[in-house]
Order: C-alpha cells, then sequence, then structure tokens
C-alpha cells in the first residue's frame, strides 16, 4: 500500500471534521477489510485513513421495546453473529453472519462498513431492508436518518456525502405474526462469495393466512439490493398461493438486473431468483404463522 | 510517519516503530522474526497469516499493525507453554494434520479461538468455523479429527 | 501408532518443526547483504519490444540494479536460453513477450516498496502483434507463430529425444502412439461413439508462492535458495546459463510450502541469479499470489475420443486426439504430452489403440507439470465416456470396467507386459465403499437426486530416471540420510528414514534426513512424478544394504568369523553365540567412539527401447474413485454426498502417510471438478486471486472421504512400496460427472462441473421431453 496519515479522532463530530477537511483524499477505515483490499491493488490510494474505531459509542447491540434493535456501525459480523441479544430479538441475523465470508473476515469487518460499501456481493443489506431497517449517518453538519433502502445508489455508490460516517443501525421491531427468511445461493464454494441472495418478510393478518405486508428484497442481482415490488404486491393481501408464488417468483426474478460474470450468467442468476423467492417465502410465511 | 506502538506479543511487552501502511502480518515477520504465520493469498481467504488479535483470529495481512497498538496478539510461536505443546499442537500431529504445513499456524489458532469460544463444539460447528482456512494438501479430514479430539468429541 | 505388515504410521520427522512455527521456508529466510527483487511483466500477450528505458528507474533512492535484456544478450557469460526440454525460454524476454505476464525486466532494491516504486518507472515501448489466445487459434492456418524457431538443448532428457516442434507451426510437440489398427477396429465394432471432452487453465495454488534467493560471488560460485522440486535440474540449467562447471553451483531447498508439480525446472532462479549477479548483492524474489498465476499453469484440454465396441461391451478401438494448451513456452510441455498420450486410451485392453498427443504453443502463461500430469486431462475423456458408452449399452459402468481393465499380465499399449497391477481390487473396493450395488434404492427428495459415479485410471512415473542416496553410520549407530528428495509435505523424509530403519534395525528416532543440498547430497532427477518412494525409497535401501555388508565385511575382517555364519537381526549382528551392536563393531573397526562408514545406493531405470518398449514406466499408477453426488435439479447445484478412493500403493511404508496422500490428491481433485479455472480475457487472467479463483474449503467437502490402500506388492520397490502421490486425483472429476448423469441424467462434458453447466443441461433435457 501507498503511504498515508493516519489520524485516529476520538469522538464522531471530530471524525467528521476530519473528513470534511480531507474531502476526496480521506476516507473511513473501520474494519478495512475491503478498504485494504482495494489500497493493494491501487484502486484507492487516499492520503489520509481516518480511523474510527477508537469513537466510542458505535458499539453495542440493544433492544427497545419502541425504537426496536440497534446496532452500532462498529459492531463486527461476529459479534452480531455471537450477540445475546441478536439471539432473542433477530435469531436470522445470527444465521445469516455464520455464512459471512470467513471468521477471520468477520472479527474484523463492520456492519457500518459493510452497508456503507455499496458493494454487491454480500448478504446483510437485503435482510436489513427487509425488516425496513434504518441507519443513523452522521455529519459535520449534525445527524440525519434514512431508510436503508435509500443508501444505495449503484455499485460501489451510496448517497454518503465525503463527510458522512454511518453510526448505527435501527431495526423496528417485527410486528406480531412475522416470519423472515434469508437465502444465500453460492453457486461454487460455501465460502464463495454470494452469487444471489434474497430476504423475505411476511406479516400475516389477524386471521393467520393472510398476507397483511410482503418483502422480497433481491441482493447481489443488480447495482444495489432492490424490493422485487411487483412481487410484493402480487402476494401481499393473500393467503400463500402456491400458483401465485411461482408467478410472484417469475416477476421477481424479472425486476433485477444481474451481470454475466465468473459466478453466473445472468439469465441463470435470474433463475436461481425465482428458484430462491419459491423456497424462501413459505418458510418465511411458516414462520410468520408460528409467531 | 512512523509511530510507536506498544503490544503484547505472546505475552511478552514490545514496542515497534512502525508505518501506518505496515501490516500486522508484516512487522510481527519481519521485525519480530516470527515467521510462523505465513503470507499466502494476500486478500483475507486462506488463513495463512491468521494471528489471534485480542483472542480474536484476524486475517494479519490485512489488519494494520497500528491498530494493534495496545493489544494483544498471539502467534503460533507463543502457543507452546515451557517444555510442552498445547494440546492442539498434539494432536494434530498425532492425526496427521498436516503435510507441508503452510497453513497449520493458521489452522492452530483459529482452533484455539474458536474452543475457547464455545469449548464443546460438535462437527458441524468445527467445519463452519474453520471453512475459511484453507488446506491445499487436503488434510481437512485429520484436522477436523484432531480438533474433535482436544475438544473431547 | 498403526501397523500393517510392514508398515508404521511413525510420527513425521518435519512435524515438531512444522507444528511449531520454527520451520523454515523461503519467504523466512535472509541472507545477509540481501536486497529485494521484483520483476516487471508483459502487460500484452504478444508484442515486440522496441526500446526500453531503464534511466528513471535507477534514479529511485535504494535501486541497485536494473536488469533488462541488454544485459543478458551482451553478456558473454550467460547463455540466454534455456528451458526442460526445448531451450524456448530466456531469463528476461529478449525480442518479444509471448504471454500477458511474461517477465520482461527485473529490480533489485533495498526495500521491496523501492523495487516496486521502480517497475513502474521503466519505459517500455511495445509492438503489439497478433495473438493466439487459445489451442484453436493457435493451430489455424496463418495463426502467429509463437517461436519461429525452437533451440535444442545438446543433452536433453532420455525419455523425450524424439520430441521436437512442428516448425512453421505452434505445435510444441506431437507424439504419436499406434498399435494394431484402429479403421479395421472400428469396422468390426459394433457401435462408435465419438465424444469431445474439455478442461480449463487451472493453477497448483500452493499456499506458499514461488520464491527464490540467489547470491553470485566473483569466482563465479553460484548459492541459491530455492522453492524447487528438482533442485539438481535447476542446477545444470544454471551451470550452462551462466557458463559455469555445476560444483560451482549450489542449490539449497528449505521446506516446500506444497508444491504439487508447480515448482519443478526453473521458474524465478535464473532471473534472480542474473540480477544478484548485476547487482553484486545477494537477491531476494517472493511472487505475488497473483504473479504465481502467470508463472505456471496446468494444461487446459480439448480430447476427442473415438471409440468402437462390440454389444457386448468389449472394446475393440479407441482413437485419442489429445490437445494440450502449453502456453507461451515448452517448460516440461513435450512430457507431459508425452504421458498424456500414453495413457489416453485409459486402463483398457483394447487391441487397437491410435493416440495423437499434442502440446501447443498459444499465447498464454506456460503450462507445465500439475499433480496428474497430463492423465488427469485425459482421465477426464476416457472415465466419462465409459459412462457414455456403459449407458448407452445399458450396461452397468461397474461390470464394463471390470470387463475391460487391465489386470496383472495384461499388454499395455506399446506391447509391453503390465506388473504390479492393482486396478480391478481398486475399483471393486470403491465400488463396495460407496454401496455401488445398493444403487437401486437411491433416496429423491423433492428436487434433490442422488446418484453414484465410478471412474478409474492408469498413469506412468518417468522413466528413464535417476535416484542416487547416501547414507552415513555414525559412531553411535545413528544414521544420516542424504537425499535430494524434497519435502514439500508428502511426508518422503518420514518415509526414507522409514526404510532405512527397517532394513537396518534401527529406530526411525535415531535417523536424520539432511536439508536439500546439492554440494552434499548426491543426484536425485527430481521430487515429481509420484517417483520418490520407489526410486529414492529404493536408493536409500540400497545405501542401508551397503551398510549392512560393510558392517559384515567388518565382522567377517576383524573378528574372524566366516561371511555366511554373519546374520543381522533386529538391529544387531550375530555370529555363533555373539550378538554385538553396531557400535561395537564400529568401536573394534575404528579404535575409539569415531568413525565413520558411508553407504551409497543408486537407482537407474531404463527404457530400452521406443516401439516395444520394455519398460515405459518403472511402476504403474493404478486407482479408482467413486462419488455419490446429491443434485439440486432447480439450481443446478451439486452437493458431493460421499467419497471414495482407493489407490494400489504397492505397499503402506506409512499408512497414516498413505492416507494423506489419497485424501490430499482427492480435494485437489474436488477442486479441480467442480470449481476451479483460470478466466482468461484477451490473454488477461481476470481472476488471479483467492476470491475469484475458488478453492475447495473444508465447507465443501462431503461428511467422509475414504481412502482406501490396496497393496498389489511391487517387485523392485522398497519392502513392495510404490508411488501414490497423483493417483487419487485423476478419477475425481469423471466420477462425480459420472455419479450427475445417474443422478439426473445429463452428461457435463466440460469442466469445471458448475452449477450453471447441470442447471442448463437439465433444461435442454426437459426441452426434449
Amino acid at each position: 500500500m501507498k503511504p498515508f496519515e493516519y489520524l485516529e479522532p476520538t469522538t464522531v463530530s471530530e471524525a467528521c471534521a476530519l473528513l470534511k477537511k480531507g474531502g476526496a483524499e480521506a476516507r473511513v477505515f473501520a474494519g478495512g477489510a475491503l478498504m485494504t483490499i482495494l489500497m493493494k491493488e491501487g484502486l484507492l490510494q487516499p492520503k489520509t485513513l481516518i480511523n474510527i474505531k477508537r469513537i466510542s459509542g458505535l458499539k453495542g447491540i440493544d433492544f427497545h421495546p419502541q425504537e426496536g434493535l440497534t446496532i452500532g456501525a462498529l459492531v463486527t459480523h461476529h459479534e452480531l453473529e455471537t450477540s445475546k441479544v441478536i439471539q432473542e430479538r433477530l435469531p436470522i441475523l445470527r444465521e445469516v453472519e455464520k455464512e459471512v465470508a470467513n471468521i477471520r473476515v468477520r472479527n474484523v469487518a463492520t456492519v457500518g462498513g459493510n452497508l456503507a460499501s455499496g458493494e454487491p456481493l454480500t448478504d446483510l443489506p437485503q435482510v436489513f431492508i427487509a425488516l425496513d431497517a434504518r441507519v443513523k449517518i452522521a455529519s459535520s453538519g449534525g445527524e440525519r436518518v434514512i431508510l436503508l433502502e435509500e443508501l444505495y445508489v449503484d455499485y460501489y455508490q451510496t448517497r454518503l456525502a465525503e463527510d458522512e460516517i454511518i453510526t448505527q443501525v435501527v431495526v423496528p421491531p417485527l410486528p406480531g405474526r412475522s416470519g423472515i427468511e434469508y437465502i444465500r445461493f453460492s453457486s461454487s464454494s460455501v465460502v464463495d462469495k454470494p452469487c444471489v441472495g434474497v430476504a423475505t418478510r411476511v406479516t400475516l393478518g389477524p386471521d393467520r393466512k393472510t398476507c397483511e405486508s410482503v418483502r422480497i428484497v433481491l441482493g447481489c442481482v443488480a447495482p444495489t439490493p432492490v424490493r422485487a415490488r411487483k412481487a410484493e404486491g402480487l402476494l401481499a393481501g393473500k393467503p400463500l398461493d402456491p400458483k401465485l408464488l411461482e408467478e410472484a417468483a417469475s416477476l421477481a426474478a424479472g425486476e433485477c438486473h444481474p451481470l454475466s460474470d465468473l459466478r453466473g450468467s445472468e439469465p441463470y442468476k435470474r433463475a436461481v431468483v425465482g428458484v430462491l423467492v419459491k423456497r424462501a417465502f413459505p418458510r418465511a410465511y411458516e414462520r410468520a404463522q408460528q409467531g | 510517519m512512523k509511530k510507536q506502538i506498544h503490544v503484547r506479543v505472546n505475552g511478552l511487552e514490545t514496542e515497534l516503530e512502525v508505518e501506518p501502511r505496515m501490516t500486522l502480518l508484516e512487522v510481527v515477520r519481519e521485525q519480530l522474526g516470527l515467521t510462523g504465520a505465513k503470507l499466502g493469498c494476500d486478500i483475507q481467504v486462506c488463513g495463512a497469516c491468521t494471528l489471534l488479535l485480542n483472542g480474536k483470529p484476524v486475517s494479519a495481512c490485512s489488519v494494520l499493525a497500528v491498530d494493534a497498538d495496545g493489544g494483544d496478539v498471539l502467534t503460533i510461536e507463543g502457543l507452546a507453554g515451557q517444555g510442552s505443546l498445547h494440546p492442539l499442537q498434539e494432536a494434530f500431529m498425532e492425526f496427521g494434520a498436516l503435510q507441508c504445513g503452510y497453513c497449520t499456524s493458521g489452522f492452530i489458532l483459529t482452533a484455539k479461538a474458536m474452543l475457547e469460544e464455545n469449548p464443546r463444539p460438535g462437527e458441524a460447528e468445527i467445519r463452519s468455523y474453520l471453512a475459511g482456512n484453507f488446506c491445499r494438501c487436503g488434510c481437512y479430514q485429520e484436522i477436523v479429527q484432531a480438533i474433535k479430539r482436544v475438544a473431547g468429541r | 501408532m498403526e501397523e500393517t505388515e510392514t508398515g508404521e504410521s511413525i510420527r513425521r520427522l518435519d512435524y515438531e518443526a512444522k507444528i511449531t512455527g520454527r520451520a523454515q521456508y523461503l519467504a523466512d529466510m535472509k541472507v545477509p547483504g540481501m536486497c529485494h527483487g521484483k520483476i516487471l511483466r508483459s502487460p500484452h500477450p504478444h508484442a515486440r519490444i522496441r526500446s526500453l528505458d531503464t534511466s528513471k528507474a535507477l534514479s529511485i533512492r535504494g535501486v541497485l540494479a536494473v536488469l533488462t535484456r541488454d544485459d543478458i544478450v551482451k553478456d558473454q557469460g550467460i547463455d540466454p536460453y534455456y528451458g526442460p526440454v526445448f531451450k524456448d525460454q530466456t531469463i528476461v524476454a529478449v525480442e518479444k513477450v509471448r504471454h500477458v505476464g511474461d517477465p520482461v525486466a527485473a529490480v533489485a532494491a533495498l526495500e521491496p516498496e523501492a523495487a516496486e516504486e521502480a517497475l513502474s518507472r521503466i519505459e517500455i515501448d511495445y509492438e503489439e502483434m497478433p495473438a493466439v489466445l487459445d489451442v484453436s487459434e493457435a493451430m489455424a492456418k496463418g495463426a502467429p507463430l509463437l517461436h519461429e524457431s525452437v533451440r535444442m538443448p545438446p543433452h536433453g532428457f532420455a525419455d523425450l529425444a524424439e520430441l521436437k516442434p512442428v516448425e512453421g507451426t505452434n505445435i510444441c510437440t506431437h507424439f504419436k502412439l499406434v498399435k494394431g489398427d484402429v479403421e479395421k477396429g472400428f469396422a468390426e465394432s459394433d457401435y462408435i461413439f465419438e465424444d469431445t471432452f474439455t478442461l480449463p487453465t487451472t493453477q497448483h495454488c500452493s499456499l506458499e508462492p514461488h520464491g527464490c534467493i540467489a547470491s553470485v560471488e566473483r569466482d563465479g560460485r553460484i548459492v541459491v535458495w530455492s522453492t524447487t522440486q528438482n533442485p539438481f535440474v535447476v542446477r545444470t540449467q544454471l551451470a550452462n546459463i551462466f557458463k559455469v562447471p555445476v560444483s560451482k553451483v549450489r542449490i539449497v531447498v528449505p521446506y516446500l510450502g506444497g508444491g504439487y508439480g508447480g515448482k519443478v525446472y526453473p521458474k524465478l532462479e535464473p532471473l534472480t541469479v542474473a540480477l544478484a549477479r548485476k547487482a553484486r548483492r545477494p537477491v531476494r524474489i517472493v511472487l505475488s499470489r497473483e504473479e504465481v498465476f502467470y508463472t505456471i499453469t496446468k494444461h487446459a484440454a480439448v480430447i476427442r475420443m473415438k471409440t468402437g465396441v462390440k454389444k457386448d461391451g468389449t472394446l475393440v478401438a479407441r482413437q485419442c486426439e489429445v490437445l494440450l494448451d502449453t502456453g507461451a513456452y515448452a517448460e516440461i510441455g513435450p512430457r507431459v504430452a508425452k504421458k498424456s498420450g500414453y495413457t489416453a486410451a485409459g486402463p483398457y485392453k483394447i487391441p487397437n489403440v491410435k493416440i495423437d498427443s499434442m502440446s501447443i504453443y498459444t499465447n498464454r502463461p506456460p503450462a507445465g507439470a500439475f499433480r496428474g500430469f497430463g492423465v488427469s486431462q485425459s482421465a477426464w475423456a476416457h472415465e466419462s465416456q465409459m459412462d457414455v458408452i456403459a449407458a448407452a449399452l445399458n450396461m452397468d459402468p461397474l461390470e464394463i470396467r471390470l470387463k475391460n481393465g487391465y489386470e496383472e499380465g495384461s499388454e499395455f499399449v506399446t506391447g509391453e507386459t503390465l506388473t504390479g497391477i492393482g486396478l480391478k481390487e481398486c475399483v471393486e473396493k470403491v465400488a463396495s465403499a460407496v454401496g455401488w450395488r445398493e444403487k437401486g434404492e437411491r433416496k429423491s427428495n423433492g428436487p434433490l437426486r442422488r446418484g453414484k459415479g465410478i471412474a478409474c485410471m492408469i498413469k506412468a512415473t518417468i522413466t528413464p530416471s535417476i535416484s542416487c542416496a547416501v547414507v552415513k553410520l555414525n559412531e553411535d549407530a545413528s544414521a544420516t540420510i542424504y537425499t535430494g528428495t524434497v519435502e514439500m509435505g508428502q511426508g518422503s523424509d518420514t518415509v526414507l528414514a522409514q526404510i532405512v530403519a527397517r532394513e537396518m534395525g534401527i529406530s526411525a528416532e535415531n535417523i536424520q534426513v539432511l536439508g536439500v543440498d546439492t554440494d552434499v547430497a548426491p543426484y536425485d532427477l527430481t521430487t515429481s512424478s509420484s517417483r520418490s518412494t520407489f526410486h529414492m525409497g529404493k536408493a536409500v535401501q540400497l545405501a542401508a544394504q551397503d551398510l549392512l555388508n560393510q558392517l559384515k565385511q567388518i565382522v567377517v575382517q576383524d573378528y574372524g568369523v566366516p561371511p555366511d555364519q554373519v546374520k543381522f537381526s533386529n538391529g544387531r549382528v550375530q555370529f555363533l553365540e555373539t550378538v554385538l551392536d553396531y557400535q561395537e563393531i564400529l568401536f573394534k573397526r575404528f579404535g575409539m567412539q569415531g568413525g565413520t562408514l558411508v553407504g551409497q545406493g543408486q537407482v537407474k531405470t531404463k527404457v530400452t527401447h521406443e516401439r516395444g518398449v520394455k519398460t515405459t514406466s518403472s511402476f504403474w499408477f493404478l486407482g479408482a474413485g467413486a462419488a455419490e453426488v446429491e443434485v439440486d435439479c432447480e439450481t443446478g447445484k451439486l452437493r458431493l454426498v460421499k467419497y471414495v478412493t482407493a489407490v494400489d500403493v504397492g505397499k503402506a511404508i506409512n499408512p497414516l502417510g498413505c492416507r494423506q496422500q489419497l485424501e490430499g490428491a482427492a480435494i485437489t481433485g474436488m477442486g479441480q471438478a467442480l470449481f476451479e479455472e483460470i478466466v482468461f480475457d484477451n490473454g488477461q487472467i481476470v481472476n488471479p486471486n483467492f476470491v475469484d479463483y475458488v478453492l475447495p474449503s473444508l465447507g465443501d467437502m462431503p461428511p467422509s472421504i475414504e481412502p482406501i490402500l490396496v497393496e498389489v506388492p511391487h517387485l523392485e520397490g522398497p519392502f513392495g512400496a510404490k508411488g501414490i502421490g497423483e493417483t487419487a486425483l485423476i478419477p475425481v472429476a469423471p466420477a462425480i460427472a459420472n455419479a450427475i448423469f445417474d443422478a439426473v441424467g445429463v452428461r457435463i462434458r466440460d469442466l469445471p462441473i458448475k452449477a450453471e453447466k447441470i442447471f442448463l443441461a437439465l433444461e435442454e433435457a426437459k426441452k426434449k421431453l
């Protein structure tokens, strides 16, 4: 890696100020899992890295009955994986995290870093989006909160300004009679990056049959994680029906824009989207019925 | 622009002078002469560079040495006690869990961390925790058997 | 510690050093005064070098030397052309570059970063030329030639003497083998099958990348530490290149972090030596992972197989055309073509065979030795086609193999008689272990379908070849073994010690196997071709026998005992009523606690003549594999449920070591079958890293991989043992493909077997219904 200045602010506002000062030549450095790759490749050569790991208040996983689950941006994947609060409140996250990269990356890479990267071949964003998660973003001007879904613009591009840092992820409490499922598909090794990732969340009405609200979030198959809204629309307001599900899966397959690459051709990835929707949705539905 | 850092390496308080861009692996190997951890892929995949940082397995090839400041680093050289090997080291030898040996330090340190988190893992958990450590010689079965033995299975 | 009749799984000699992190590998080593080297590589697949300007590079602080073609071409002390078979490689590119990654220049500097910086300051004016990026482009009429002419060495390998490039083409080697008359055979056949099978370029991916430290003295003495599997060949090549006597070249080999064929023959050594010579300081070069991908690969192949059979499944005629993509330089490609050719028809009794096996130059990184050496390519074809035939004839794939398979005493394609052939035992054992005959009860679970497949193989080892060993008996009856066999994880140090221990009745714990140093060890051809247990093992056994003979002579002379009364037993000597330790005999001879006895052994194998050869191979590798798979019909995703492999090991000297080799080779075979491929884009490698070149992980393993040791003792091997390192890799891919066919009725003919290929094949099949 080329030489750089390493600054270690101890507060968020200090960090944002440093980012603002450094402009395009300054980058946030959290776990560094992705950053080090980009820097070693020469794709990024920032003059200044702003290490945010010494800032307190960015860790912590808590549950508040009103707000829901709050996850500090510096929480690592492994911390999420092993958290008792998560195990109690949102065990799906543990299942998802177990399959992310490898244990070493999980010990170092952070939730905030993962979400802020905009990298396409990853798992968490689609799961959080299916849960209507929000992110708190700090800048030198203050703080704002947006839906995670609105963060993403394109491959590796988010709406974060140069001086902005994600400080927390907030997952609102899941309504009762909700179920969630995430299926990660690798077209090769189990430790390879995902080829397709589909998150579904169903909330049932009081009859425990009708889908009151549906989320189907497709990951790895578009420039950003994408809600398959047509598929969602088809399934919402109705009970689970195999023919309808088949049709929804087909719609979802058309609602993404996969790239043909080493992990699969575009038509293949679409086909896999369809299969995963068909498999994930009934499981989420069943969990909702039991919930 | 060099920086002074203070790290406890294998229990020994150590002062180091490093550039921010230096990785933990480089510093441990070149400055401390602890060459048990190896460079394999430089991209956090193979696990040959695994070190325990504050008890957790990390890809030392991609951790900045400055981020270890104030922390604890364990390398394979620090595993054996006075005159005796760690049970994992004994078990690896007994079961033939190594051939060329290049991945071995990484596997043993990772297994140690796993057993500290979970002293009685089942086979599925062992395979899952270690899935990110590669052995091109193909000792996977023996490695799992060795760890199961130490885990008391 | 378990024992078979002659085998003992003793703890390996290299284990303590490796388990404590003390074992030294190349990149761990420093030499006083050492500086660091980096290599500048071509960005083009084919281009003429118009000019180079290194002036800016030399001005970087800390840069000690820059090496370019000017240094090697103008220097009378250097013959820049080298190569294990043809001298078609140069230390750095001279007139043109022939692949992306081809070394063009090198820099030595005090710090690696300075060297890297200097590389970026070297200015090169390239004139791009049309490139041939695969075998079909290279073979096309009017294709640009990679090598207008190829220099031949004055003395090459005996087994490759007749192989020459075909002038005016990109055909690097064309090996031909004919038995009987295939056209007549086809005419006599009831059915004829024609199929084409393909494999991509792959890579060894040893976790340890290649590295080299070179130091050159003013008197011409060259000392090299290198990650090489055959230091003696490298020594000879360096002596030729730098025009010094062989005695002036010393190669030292530390432990290797894996080789698998990727570290044979000169790789970094000529360049590192040339750079060290120029820098006048020792230089260390360690390749980055990306550079390793551009240094050496495994041959991609296109294999056409035409087979005629009788309706009862008897093979009558087989015609094979094997096209191997050998990349920009011949390397050991000619031997790969030859070896691949010899066994391209498979381990079967076929009266009429015609084989054309070619290695073709292309503008890709050079391909060379890879565990399996051309045979994993041809076995992919012959074992896949066997099942195509079986299916068409409604025959059990197991039965058709047992029907046609080689047996003890069978006639090989060359007319020679095969001995030491445990093929059918291996096939039967894997069939049994995978529950072959219970196939009918296969489960089907929603979209998941299970199937079983089987495959077998035969391979030869380099013949002729040479291994020499020295064993020293010390005054306390401990022994020291001098060997050129490189310990790269296969456990050679230990097996050699076990052989000497058993031969002499001493404990393996009292034996030291010295590190490989060509100044000290006697000549060994190579640590490859699964040859070390057989050849070097025999050599150390002979050396040990030489020592016993010397001890016997001492007893005869110094104790006045008739020779026929001297007996050896359990590490002691017995004559009449007396039992003596070796120490006492040595003390008697030397009159003090001191003195040395030196025993030596030489093994030299021969091929008598080409057609009607007596021994194409000093021993044969036979093995089989069986796989049970589960296919997800909706995604094509495959899961390995079970894998078993059986290998004829001759005799298992160290059973645990044998099992390690079988499992290890099988696991690499799985990677090659399911995941691995180097993807090219206009000559550039798209995935020269471990994120995008996918290796088999622990998470991908079936719940069990069962290694089965079959023992058909080889008459000439040490205690009946023979080589096994490559065998278990070879049947994996076809066994899996055959299992997939069994499960879902689709035939995949191209590796790797990706989920998408199965998916597409299933879609195709649906359309046909």
